[in-house]
């Protein structure tokens, strides 16, 4: 928010000396006094005199209404009704989209000067013409971005579940699409803003703009080029005021797309004293590939740092498969990307340590953690369709992965990736290898992401939902296939899921995480047969026969912002007590750990 | 089949081209235009730069020398003979550049097709106030006017009065001026070589000739400055100063052109002379002087007689001088002493009519006209002057020559009507001293109507007079011979070129 | 193939529409050809020299007429002729199109070869200095008209320094040198708008590419920064960039005409620009006419380059 406040105050500060000029007192922009033409700064004249000897500064601020006028007026004419066509054009295709997107190429295939010059020697020159052309001249621009967008966001899962429900068609495209659009219309109508006063002055220039004497930005640029020699000065003021009011305008577009998608939220600096810092935790456990020890990681928010990870443990040995449970938004993903060095700019590993084979993840310079990434360690993503970049081959992308890391001939790595996809079960994996992402089913693309993510045969794979997004028979699968290729190498498995089924399936222990912290660890025999904490309990119950989501728990996870000052679960838990307002600590018993005061008392196997 | 050929004719000078130097040859001479002539037709009015080029590949019987008399170019020697007979005696070793020499016939032979029907010659309706044409030998032509003419040598000396051959198609005429046009890529640039059987010994001093034109003025500046031309026309007003003390470079100016106003006086207050008058008074004539003109020029405040003209009367000159008080009580006799509103149109495709007409409007309101700003482009503004669609019209031109009779074009109320003349505004008086003087031989008899002509326009303002504005040429310090003609001829110059050499 | 011809089809609609509509409206368009081209300089033509000029240019017939006789020239690539001094529409073209599409090419070059990288560094070091930095002189050049840039860079280095010639054109073929000396001030003028507009699209496209799963994914495999840069991130961004280029592009095409005027140079913007003050209505037509068939044309061309950008636009 607060990145909004300069230039919004800017934009502000420019249109609102423009709304105010008759109120501030400055001389009569249109009166000549040709006696001190071109006079430089004088009482009365910070600015000068120009080449009627008219006051400069009062030209500027009057001109800064004429300018912005036309310029925010036909920018505005021009987004709306543009972005309108475009989401109808967009969304209705047929006969809507014919009209909406080729007549705007009717419009675009004519020179932009010659537009202006036949609308204007038809309805003569001025304010109102100038908006009309500029308005025309920048519909097509949004036109396309919105039809564009709408055509891909179509195609969304988001918008698809919308329509899925019954929604009707204005509600979708207001709340659910144009709010994905709107960063390329921002960017657009700033573009807009932009042009529409330098084409404004381009226009004057030809004589085809604001009429005089009434001034304007461009008019001012236009009669100071003739004086240039003489007063340059007149030059750069419109120039000045003109490149101000756009770098603000850039600004605020960029801030309002920020805010509008966090993604994109720049990433805070990082501070390399907590890269220094020796780690104070235990050595690992001997014969774990990788231990996680007391893992925290923080994101500092506009409103206030985070921890959407705090103190996680875990560890998984060669061989073996440990299963990370939790609904979305316990920290499981966070987790491995913590591991994996692929945090996003804004979060920070605070504590802890992840050690694999000797070294402490965390503490890894970039470039050797780049080394260790894709080799020792590789990981398979959730959505394997955005995961795969949709420009390059299947067989490119998973050649890539091997000459990361070995010395391999560009042939050679690309016989060694047919040889990979057919190992991930690929059929005719010479032809597939050719294929782009798009061309290939669900299964098949992620079958892709395990090729390229056992490429250089890892010692530890982290795979993230690798099944979610797939469908249930495919699912089992690439469960197989995930488990045949760990009997093959011997790697360990990390596998990030919120299906018991799943686990109860591939793994050989379970750690489950609630709301950034590990509640209970253990085998999955022990854990599923016997669970100590009472959410993990609810978890096991959720689960209606077989595979299922765990669905079933009354209320949501805590924010990250909004913890409870106990025990995290009880808010949701029908065993809370007040004993559970304190901190809870995860309490070891017998190869098992659980972060529950009352594990005890309760009986929770049923 | 027509579009073909045409194709192939029209293309041809544009194949000669592929050798053509662009780079500054040795003894080529560059001329940097202010536009791109439409055409070279040697009759035809297609503006200044035109008349530029056809004063390079044409010549007529007369012409002018560098202090505006008439000199005798085809023709060595006329007189007239009674008041409507002009007898003009051909130079024997003039040709054409086919070779051809120029004979009686062909003169006649060019003034007939000038005066002809489908003609297109700027002095077809004076051509057709020829009674007879004579050619009782090789060398005398005998031209008869239905009506006496005094100004018919003026005409003969125009630039629109270039004397071809008979053997000349509508794509190449053949002039009998000292340079041949060579090739041309139309809008850009036109090449033209001496022609080695000029009739004028020793002339041209120039071997070849580049037309090139820069339709921006800060550019043709720029080049200039830059070495890429030896002379410029049109210099802009705000350059003027800058080339002065370039020690390079020489400015030749001169008064020659001037700003007016027009009226359409078919309706309201511009109908009655008194509201005219009132706005005569009331310009501050000084300030379009400074603010169009960057002090270029002076104010004109009367009927466009240069002071240099033998007909200029010093106090007449005055007649308009800034009077706000005055054109106040002259407003309040035509019962509009508050003011009113109008409007003036202009054009926005030209700086100095713009500037103009800006400071028109500032002088008009201080004793209460308001009047709006109408700037349609050129086209528009000429078609809207024409079908009188307007009140009060900025307009800039220069006469034909120096002689007074070139203004009647622009006073006489009983021409068709034109956007260089005010709309339905008679003055009966005016038009008859305006054809008096015309028919009028004796000069000091022809002092006297024009005297009374500016009287009567003082009074009744069918155009009122805004600025002299200077017309410039630039060169480099290396050029010699190229003069500015002095007033109206300035857009004679061309005719110096012949002289014209460089150094080094 | 039917697809294609479908295409073509539309695209010949566009082309005649836009011809059709401009025929109209520069005939609407107050002014008369005939009277300007006797009233240059300033001076009173005769209105019978004026009504006998217009019978003869043909424009005394019937607007349906005139526009009939245009329509049966097109088969044959007659435009017609110019009503200012018969010169052949289509020949004034070819002369002259080619220097306005290489003076386009040029500035598009510069766009690509500065912008893309330019932009690519301010989206990677987003809110730093050099983000901040050339986020404002790109304001700055959006700012400036080109008429204000060109007439310094004409000042600063033909005046002043002398390095240049001011301005003007000679065919490649003649003088090669000269030829790209006379080019470079006219298509830095051009570019930089171009350049402006593509580090702007490339810096958003490239934040926005950051943000996304498969560069996630080329992190994840270990590759270098350089290769996820220049495989995963800028190759995914181009999309969005050349089309905002393309539309750019395709806006010059007629649009040229400042920095044509302030450079001299002969390209086809200018006798547009001449035409439509002269009211040479084939000149208009013809060159509009040309302009628009181009325009299509670089919309095919751009959905091949897409084709071949983005594997998934080739099923469509």
């Amino acid at each position: 928010m607060r990145r909004l406040w300069l230039p919004g105050g800017l934009v502000l500060l420019v249109v609102l000396v423009a709304l105010a000029a008759p109120l501030l007192g400055l001389p009569d922009p249109i009166r000549q006094d040709v006696a001190r033409r071109l006079a430089g700064p004088m009482p009365g004249s910070p600015l000068g005199r120009d080449e009627f000897g008219r006051d400069v500064l009062s030209r500027l601020v009057w001109g800064a209404r004429a300018s912005l006028t036309v310029a925010f007026a036909s920018a505005a004419i021009a987004c709306v009704v543009g972005t309108l066509l475009g989401l109808l054009g967009g969304w209705f295709r047929g006969l809507g989209e014919f009209f909406a997107v080729r007549s705007m190429d009717v419009l675009l295939c004519f020179p932009p000067v010659l537009l202006a010059l036949l609308v204007v020697t038809l309805l003569g020159p001025g304010s109102g013409t100038l908006i009309l052309v500029l308005a025309a001249l920048y519909l097509p621009g949004f036109v396309r971005v919105t039809w564009a967008e709408v055509l891909s966001a179509r195609s969304h899962d988001y918008v698809e579940a919308v329509r899925a429900l019954g929604a009707p068609t204005h509600r979708i495209l207001l709340r659910t699409v144009l709010p994905n659009i709107a960063g390329p219309v921002l960017v657009q109508l700033s573009l807009a803003v932009a042009s529409a006063v330098v084409l404004e002055s381009g226009l004057s220039f030809l004589g085809l703009g604001v009429v005089p004497p009434e001034p304007s930005w461009g008019l001012m640029i236009r009669g100071a080029r003739g004086t240039m020699a003489q007063a340059p000065l007149l030059l750069l003021w419109p120039c000045l005021a003109l490149s101000l009011t756009i770098l603000a305008m850039n600004l605020l577009c960029d801030a309002l797309r920020d805010a509008a998608d966090p993604r994109t939220a720049p990433a805070a600096p990082p501070r390399w004293v907590d890269r220094l810092l020796p780690g104070l935790l235990p050595p690992p456990r001997a014969d774990a590939v990788l231990s996680m020890q007391g893992l925290t990681i923080e994101i500092v928010t506009p409103r206030g740092t985070i921890r959407p990870v705090e103190d996680v443990s875990l560890s998984v040995r060669a061989g073996e498969t440990l299963a990370v449970v939790g609904e979305s938004g316990s920290g499981k993903s966070l987790t491995a990307l913590a591991a994996m060095g692929l945090l996003p700019p804004a979060a920070r590993p605070v504590a802890g340590a992840a050690w694999f084979q000797g070294r402490d993840l965390l503490r890894l310079e970039e470039a050797e953690h780049r080394r260790l990434r894709g080799s020792a360690i590789a990981m398979v993503f959730q959505d394997p369709m955005s995961s795969l970049n949709p420009v390059h081959r299947i067989g490119d992308q998973v050649a890539e992965a091997i000459r990361a890391h070995q010395p391999l001939s560009a042939r050679a790595a690309r016989a060694r990736a047919v040889d990979l996809l057919r190992r991930t079960g690929i059929a005719d994996p010479d032809r597939r290898a050719r294929a782009f992402p798009h061309e290939l089913s669900g299964g098949m693309r992620q079958r892709v992401m395990i090729a390229m993510a056992i490429a250089n045969r890892p010692a530890l794979l982290i795979a993230d939902e690798p099944t979610t997004a797939l469908d249930v028979t495919v699912q089992a699968q690439i469960l197989d296939l995930l488990a045949g290729l760990q009997r093959e190498t011997g790697m360990a498995l990390v596998f990030i899921t919120h299906n018991l089924g799943v686990v109860a399936e591939i793994a050989d222990r379970v750690t489950v995480l609630y709301a950034g912290q590990v509640v209970e660890e253990g085998t999955v025999a022990e854990v599923f047969g016997a669970p100590l904490h009472p959410y993990t309990a609810a978890l096991l119950a959720a689960v209606p026969e077989g595979d299922g989501m765990a669905a079933g728990i009354p209320g949501t996870v805590p924010p990250p912002q909004d913890l409870p000052p106990g025990c995290r679960f009880a808010p949701r838990c029908p065993h809370a007590a007040p004993a559970c307002d304190a901190p809870q600590l995860l309490a070891e018993r017998a190869g098992r750990a659980v972060r529950c005061t009352r594990a005890d008392e309760l009986a929770l196997a049923a | 089949m027509r579009a073909t050929r045409r194709s192939l004719i029209a293309g041809l000078p544009f194949l000669t081209l592929a050798d053509a130097r662009a780079q500054r040859a040795p003894g080529q001479f560059r001329f940097g235009l202010s536009a791109f002539p439409p055409s070279v037709q040697a009759w035809a009015n297609t503006g200044t730069a035109a008349a530029t080029v056809k004063l390079l590949i044409h010549r007529g019987l007369l012409s002018y020398d560098t202090a505006g008399k008439l000199r005798g170019e085809l023709a060595e020697a006329w007189s007239n003979e009674g008041a409507a007979t002009w007898v003009f005696r051909l130079r024997p070793n003039a040709v054409f550049q086919n070779g051809d020499p120029v004979t009686a016939a062909d003169i006649r032979w060019n003034l007939e097709q000038m005066a002809a029907e489908r003609s297109t010659a700027f002095y077809r309706n004076e051509m057709q106030g020829i009674e007879r044409i004579e050619t009782p030998d090789e060398r005398t032509v005998r031209i008869t006017m239905k009506t006496p003419v005094a100004t018919l040598p003026y005409w003969m000396a125009s630039y629109h009065m270039g004397m071809v051959s008979r053997r000349s198609t509508p794509q190449q005429q053949i002039g009998a001026g000292p340079f041949i046009l060579r090739g041309q890529e139309r809008g850009t640039f036109m090449d033209l070589a001496a022609f080695d059987r000029y009739y004028k010994p020793g002339l041209p001093r120039l071997k070849d000739i580049r037309i090139i034109a820069y339709a921006d003025e800060t550019l043709r500046v720029a080049a200039l400055q830059a070495g890429d031309v030896d002379l410029i026309e049109y210099v802009p007003w705000q350059s003027m100063a800058g080339i002065e003390a370039d020690s390079r470079l020489t400015l030749d100016a001169v008064f020659g052109p001037f700003m007016y106003l027009v009226f359409n006086a078919t309706r309201g207050p511009l109908a009655d002379a008194r509201v005219r008058r009132a706005i005569a008074h009331a310009i501050r004539r000084d300030d379009i002087v400074k603010a169009a003109f960057f002090g270029r020029g002076a104010p004109l405040e009367g009927l466009p007689i240069a002071p240099q003209s033998e007909f200029f009367d010093a106090e007449l000159a005055r007649g308009w001088h800034f009077d706000p008080a005055l054109a106040r009580r002259l407003l309040a006799e035509a019962g509009v002493a508050g003011g009113f509103t109008t409007s003036i149109l202009a054009t926005a495709q030209y700086g100095m009519h713009k500037d103009t007409a800006e400071v028109v409007q500032q002088s008009l309101a201080a004793i209460g006209i308001q009047a709006e700003l109408r700037l349609p482009d050129w086209a528009t503004r000429v078609n809207l002057g024409n079908r009188g669609q307007y009140e009060i019209a900025v307009q800039g031109t220069a006469t034909d020559n120096n002689d007074p009779d070139g203004i009647s074009n622009l006073v006489d109320g009983s021409l068709s009507p034109s956007y260089v003349r005010s709309l339905g505004l008679r003055v009966p008086a005016l038009e008859e001293a305006m054809a008096a003087a015309r028919a009028e031989f004796d000069p000091a008899r022809r002092k006297v109507l024009y005297r009374d002509a500016q009287r009567i326009a003082l009074q009744e303002v069918p155009i009122c007079g805004l600025a002299w504005r200077s017309q410039g040429y630039a060169m480099p310090k290396t050029v010699t011979g190229f003069r500015n003609m002095p007033g109206a001829l300035s857009f004679f110059s061309g005719i110096t070129l012949e002289e014209t050499a460089i150094a080094g | 193939m039917i697809w294609a011809a479908q295409r073509l089809a539309v695209s010949l609609l566009l082309v005649w529409c836009v011809a059709s509509i401009v025929f109209l409206a520069i005939h609407l368009v107050p002014g008369d050809p005939a009277e300007l081209l006797l009233s240059s300089g300033g001076v009173a033509p005769d209105p019978a020299a004026v009504a006998e000029l217009r019978e003869r240019l043909g424009l005394d017939r019937p607007l349906l007429d005139q526009y009939v006789a245009f329509l049966a020239g097109l088969p044959r690539g007659d435009l017609g002729a110019s009503l200012v001094d018969d010169y052949p529409v289509l020949d004034e073209i070819l002369l002259r199109l080619p220097r306005t599409l290489e003076l386009i090419g040029a500035g598009a070059l510069l766009a690509v070869l500065i912008g893309i990288p330019a932009g690519t560094r301010a989206a990677l070091h987003r809110g730093g200095a050099f983000d901040r930095f050339a986020s404002a002189l790109a304001a700055l050049l959006l700012a400036v008209p080109v008429f204000v840039v060109g007439t310094l860079l004409v000042l600063v280095f033909a005046q002043m320094l002398r390095w240049m010639p001011a301005g003007g054109y000679v065919p490649l073929a003649q003088d090669p040198g000269r030829h790209l000396l006379l080019l470079s001030l006219p298509a830095l003028a051009i570019g930089k708008g171009l350049v402006a507009v593509v580090f702007r699209m490339t810096r958003t496209a490239v934040l926005d590419m950051l943000a996304r799963d498969h560069v996630r994914t080329a992190r994840a495999k270990g590759l270098p920064p350089g290769r996820i840069l220049r495989r995963h991130v800028v190759r995914n961004a181009l999309t969005p960039v050349l089309t905002v280029l393309a539309l750019q592009m395709g806006s010059l095409l007629g649009g040229t005409v400042l920095v044509e005027y302030v450079f001299n140079w002969p390209g086809l913007s200018t006798p547009l620009l001449r035409a439509v003050e002269a009211r040479d209505y084939p000149m208009v037509v013809g060159i509009v006419l040309v302009i628009s068939a181009l325009f299509v044309l670089l919309n095919l061309v751009m959905d091949l380059i897409y084709a071949l950008l983005d594997p998934r636009v080739r099923r469509a």
